[in-house]
């Protein structure tokens, strides 16, 4: 799995990419690339605590509004971490909080920087960059 | 935290990401993250003085 080696098959590729869907950075530190993945992790809880501390939306698909179909998808790009804040934890967002609409920002950032990762690791285990 | 300093948070975050994502080079990595970071606060402060020269209006309602 490290650099020096052949592509990987196209099954590994994908479980490794769910894998970095599923835990953000997990596939660069699986790829063996684990300064990258430090950076990654520290980067999406960072953005992921700061838009829960200021209760920004975590969006869910509302009925007569496609666009959060669209924003639900890239906030759940951030993988285990949507469904324990949705899930476990019952977090919704504040619309009066003060920092809803930066929350909101951070959220959904953490949400599409993890899904960027994912294409990342999956261009990395076929061997497409290194 | 202050609008502002969340706004240098979250370019900051943004300038790391993108600069450790798409550069290898610890120099190219530096020179990236300089870029967006400093393009997104500076373009907001900029943007944010352009708006000051234009009419406010009336006050917002206080809900």
């Amino acid at each position: 799995m490290s650099d020096s080696t052949a592509a990987l098959s196209t099954g590994r590729a994908i479980a490794l990419a769910l894998l970095a869907w599923f835990v953000p950075s997990a596939g660069h530190f699986a790829l063996r690339h684990p300064r990258r993945a430090a950076v990654f992790a520290v980067v999406i809880a960072v953005a992921l605590l700061t838009g829960a501390t200021l209760e920004g939306n975590l969006y869910r698909p509302v009925a007569g509004q496609p666009l959060t179909a669209l924003a639900t998808v890239g906030a759940m790009g951030m993988g285990a971490p949507y469904f324990v804040l949705r899930l476990a934890l019952a977090y919704e967002g504040d619309p009066t909080a003060a920092g809803y609409e930066y929350g909101t920002a951070f959220l959904l950032s953490a949400g599409l920087m993890n899904l960027l990762l994912v294409l990342d690791v999956w261009d990395l285990a076929r061997r497409h960059r290194t | 935290m202050s609008h502002f300093g969340l706004m240098v948070l979250y370019a900051g975050l943004l300038g790391a990401f993108f600069a450790v994502l798409w550069r290898r080079e610890r120099r190219a990595q530096v020179k990236l993250f300089l870029q967006i970071f400093l393009g997104l606060v500076g373009g907001a402060v900029a943007l944010g003085w352009l708006m000051y020269l234009l009419p406010s209006g009336p006050a917002a309602p206080i809900p």
